[in-house]
């Protein structure tokens, strides 16, 4: 029972620190609550849907297709939208209020196109479960398991290494002095958006083959990745990460003591209970809440 | 034929409306960026609806229906005292999300998914209110109550107070002021008025379930308050008609419903981007968010 | 009136106040000196209660305000200019000064019920102060739309007009153009005249030496001279503290 807890624990986690690490690095970078971050996991999903189930396209080149769009939806919210409210020196939470609208904008938009009724994408979803360690898996549970911990891997290895992800902290930590530092900020701005939502482009594809998709589950989806980027440390990589594979677990433990009902509300609670006592998360850097 | 859409359009301003403004004290005026509102307009749905079948007197269910929202407000405000902003809104989402799972789960209470169905009429004094029309004059009554009430609050110089907390609140402390308490009647004055909202929505639709109060209901409300301007009760009531009416009038040209939901939000969305962008003090309001 | 005795507070490996003790002198103006990081405001934060204090005491009329909330020690008489301008900026000059004045505005019921009680009271000090301060004209203009030095009377303006004991004055003449300085000098000093008890923190040494009747000199978290301008003047360990050596 226990091992079985634990490994939908990592299941779910991975694909919440995927959606967290996109997440944080776009936070981290831009200094707001990119809300809408939700709604492109989800627009993932469907365009895979779209590419593989309704037009046919091979299902690699789909996958390829999608990551590449859902980069670009990312890309055009930035472009369009915040940078925009950039210009006009918006706080964070004005530029919280028009995330929130992008978000409902897109999941309508997805609602439209594809309407209400959940859809299933079939490829790699009928195989048995495996029995591994005492626990029952699906070798599709064990892709997302893999593919979570190898793309945040080089995620992080992206971070620290690369001069992209040098610039990147660079900007987070002060932009004022990347620019006299001849760092430019935008190009900075729109790359965490492109590769931020690459990630969120491949959390919903396997969203998408996990799950049956419907257009509403951006909100929910963004809430869980955010509380997981809270536990860990929202304005650190690799600290969202941790706290995603976290919540992941102590939500499915926490369905051993309450109800199944309960399961969502044990994320918000968790995500109540941080946002009061530890903002910071349990690996942050200060951010500091106002007195 | 036409009068009756008219009059269910006029119910549901009313309706909007009386939400609309109790959000807007607490945002616009309080500068508590409370995510969560829909939780209080949902309690006091429930709140109405479950006294009202246990056969108390509907006046006094609606007074209870903005009164219980009241105490989760109270409570709301303790632990959110200290959060700012963004912060503050995610925390209330999180706020939103416990309350909507409750009424989902809590099944003995609040019959769950499955809603209640059957929500009487109001009986006022002996008078049945069993037609919309006369419907209407009670959400009219109520509605015009409320915001002539709220428009003294926020002429009176606590009303003048709330807003001094929200513009700095240290600067409050400075000056003596208890800026807890004040944060916290302000809370606790914009959950009554949702509440008043939750119970005359729950008696003129007669059904509820959890899926009216989910979190992201939120979104028209906020988009009703920005765009008619924040602190300003006068650009919220413009803002809250004429975003109730673009939908209907798409209604009327013959849009199919299933098209006319996402519609509906898609331009509430767009506006509500284009108003941050380009005109963040909306029609009427004399600040900006900070 | 107001005493602090051995304050310390660190921030992580900082020792901001390290032992700080001075006893202010009642009907006086007190100017606290020292260079940057010296310590000062973080001083001011702890007697107003924005800073909570790792060592010592604080005493306001002998009373111990070390662990008060900065509403209740506002209450208790001490008035506060901070060195950010920290108006309501959305609301008028007269609707800033009302929020000060105004000692009920919390009562909610007693506000909704009889919103005009004391108004006429309220309009004459009011207006008075805007006349002390020569920025009647600013009366009904939003907070938000004036100019710095504009701000900075109208916070002093609020700071006066908030029933007080003592005032403590953050800076008030920092960035402010020659004639607001003159005026705000001259302003103090009728202040004085009237018997207030005033501290103010200030790096413009002009003014300072010339308004102030009692220095206190600080150097990494510590007091190390008190005396007149004259004494100050030719103190070498202050002289050694800002030139360095």
């Amino acid at each position: 029972m226990f091992m079985q807890l634990l490994a939908n624990g990592l299941i779910a986690g991975a694909i919440y620190a995927l959606i967290a690490a996109g997440f944080s690095l776009i936070y981290k970078t831009n200094k707001f609550v990119h809300f809408a971050h939700g709604s492109v996991i989800v627009a993932g999903g469907y365009l895979l849907y779209l590419f593989y189930s309704l037009i046919g396209i091979n299902f690699w080149i789909s996958v390829i297709l999608t990551i590449i769009s859902t980069a670009l939806v990312g890309l055009l919210l930035n472009y369009i939208v915040y940078a925009k409210l950039r210009e006009r020196k918006a706080s964070p939470t004005i530029m919280l209020i028009a995330s929130v609208g992008l978000l409902i904008l897109i999941e309508s938009l997805v609602l439209l196109i594809f309407s209400a009724d959940a859809k299933t994408i079939g490829f790699l979803k009928v195989a048995k479960g495996i029995s591994l360690f005492g626990a029952i898996i699906t070798p599709l549970q064990i892709v997302i398991i893999i593919t979570a911990i190898l793309l945040l891997g080089f995620l992080l290895w992206l971070m620290k290494n690369s001069s992209l992800g040098k610039a990147m902290r660079a900007v987070s930590d002060d932009k004022n002095l990347s620019e006299v530092l001849g760092i430019n900020t935008k190009k900075i701005y729109n790359y965490s958006f492109i590769i931020g939502s690459a990630i969120a482009g491949i959390a919903g594809i396997l969203v998408a083959l996990e799950q049956n998709l419907e257009p509403s589950m951006g909100s929910n989806l963004m809430i869980k990745g955010f509380t997981g980027a809270i536990i860990g440390g929202v304005s650190s990589v690799p600290g969202a990460i941790l706290g995603a594979f976290l919540l992941g677990i102590v939500e499915n433990f926490g369905i051993w003591f309450l109800p199944s009902g309960y399961k969502d509300a044990i994320a918000f609670g968790l995500l109540f209970i941080f946002l009061l006592f530890k903002p910071d998360g349990l690996l942050g850097i200060k951010k500091g809440i106002k007195k | 034929m036409i009068s009756a859409y008219l009059i269910h359009v006029a119910i549901i301003i009313c309706i909007d409306l009386v939400l609309a403004l109790s959000l807007q004290i607490s945002i616009g005026y309080a500068g508590l960026l409370n995510f969560g509102h829909i939780a209080f307009f949902g309690i006091g749905a429930y709140t109405s609806a479950l006294l009202t079948m246990q056969g108390v007197p509907w006046i006094i269910a609606l007074l209870c229906a903005g009164i219980i929202p009241m105490f989760f407000a109270y409570l709301l405000s303790i632990p959110t005292n200290r959060l700012k902003g963004d912060y503050l809104a995610l925390a209330t989402m999180g706020f939103s999300f416990v309350i909507y799972a409750l009424m989902l789960n809590w099944n003995s209470l609040t019959k769950g998914p499955l809603g209640i169905p059957g929500i009487t009429k109001p009986i006022i004094f002996g008078l049945k209110i069993s037609n919309n029309l006369s419907f209407l004059i009670l959400a009219l009554v109520i509605t015009g109550l409320t915001y002539s009430i709220l428009h003294k609050i926020v002429k009176s110089p606590f009303g003048n107070l709330l807003q001094a907390t929200r513009d700095d609140e240290d600067a409050a402390k400075a000056l003596g002021k208890n800026t807890f308490k004040i944060k916290t009647i302000g809370l606790m004055i914009s959950a009554f008025f949702a509440g008043i909202a939750g119970s005359l929505y729950a008696h003129y639709i007669t059904f509820i379930d959890p899926s009216s109060f989910a979190m992201m209901m939120i979104i028209p409300i906020v988009c009703m308050i920005i765009i008619g301007g924040l602190a300003s009760l006068k650009g919220t009531f413009f803002a809250t008609i004429i975003l109730v009416i673009i939908p209907e009038i798409l209604r009327f040209v013959g849009m199919p419903s299933s098209i006319l939901g996402p519609a509906r939000q898609i331009i509430y969305a767009l506006i509500l981007i284009i108003i941050l962008i380009y005109q963040p003090k909306g029609f009427f309001g004399k600040v900006v968010l900070n | 009136m107001l005493e602090i005795k051995n304050l310390k507070k660190y921030f992580g490996g900082i020792k901001a106040v390290d032992g700080c003790s001075f006893k202010l002198s009642d009907n006086k103006i007190t100017a606290l000196i020292g260079p940057n990081g010296a310590g000062k405001s973080t001083v001011f934060n702890l007697i107003s209660g924005f800073e909570k204090k790792d060592k010592g005491k604080i005493f306001l009329s002998s009373q111990d305000i070390t662990e008060l909330k900065p509403y209740q020690i506002s209450k208790l008489g001490l008035s506060r200019v901070f060195q950010k301008s920290r108006l309501f900026n959305n609301l008028t000059v007269k609707e800033n000064l009302l929020i000060s004045i105004n000692k009920d505005n919390t009562q909610f019921w007693n506000n909704l019920l009889y919103p005009n009680k004391n108004k006429k009271l309220f309009e004459e000090k009011i207006t008075d102060v805007l006349k002390l301060l020569n920025i009647t004209k600013m009366k009904n203009h939003i907070a938000g739309d004036l100019s710095f030095g504009q701000k900075r009377l109208v916070e002093l303006a609020r700071a006066i007009i908030l029933p007080h004991k003592i005032l403590i004055l953050d800076e008030p003449v920092a960035g402010v153009n020659p004639k607001i300085r003159k005026d705000i000098m001259k302003i103090l000093s009728i202040l004085k005249k009237q018997g207030e008890t005033i501290l103010l923190i200030e790096h413009d040494m002009y003014f300072t030496l010339n308004i102030s009747d009692h220095i206190i000199v600080m150097d990494e978290g510590k007091v190390i001279a008190e005396g007149t301008p004259a004494q100050i003047k030719k103190n070498k360990k202050v002289l050694e503290a800002y030139l360095g050596d």
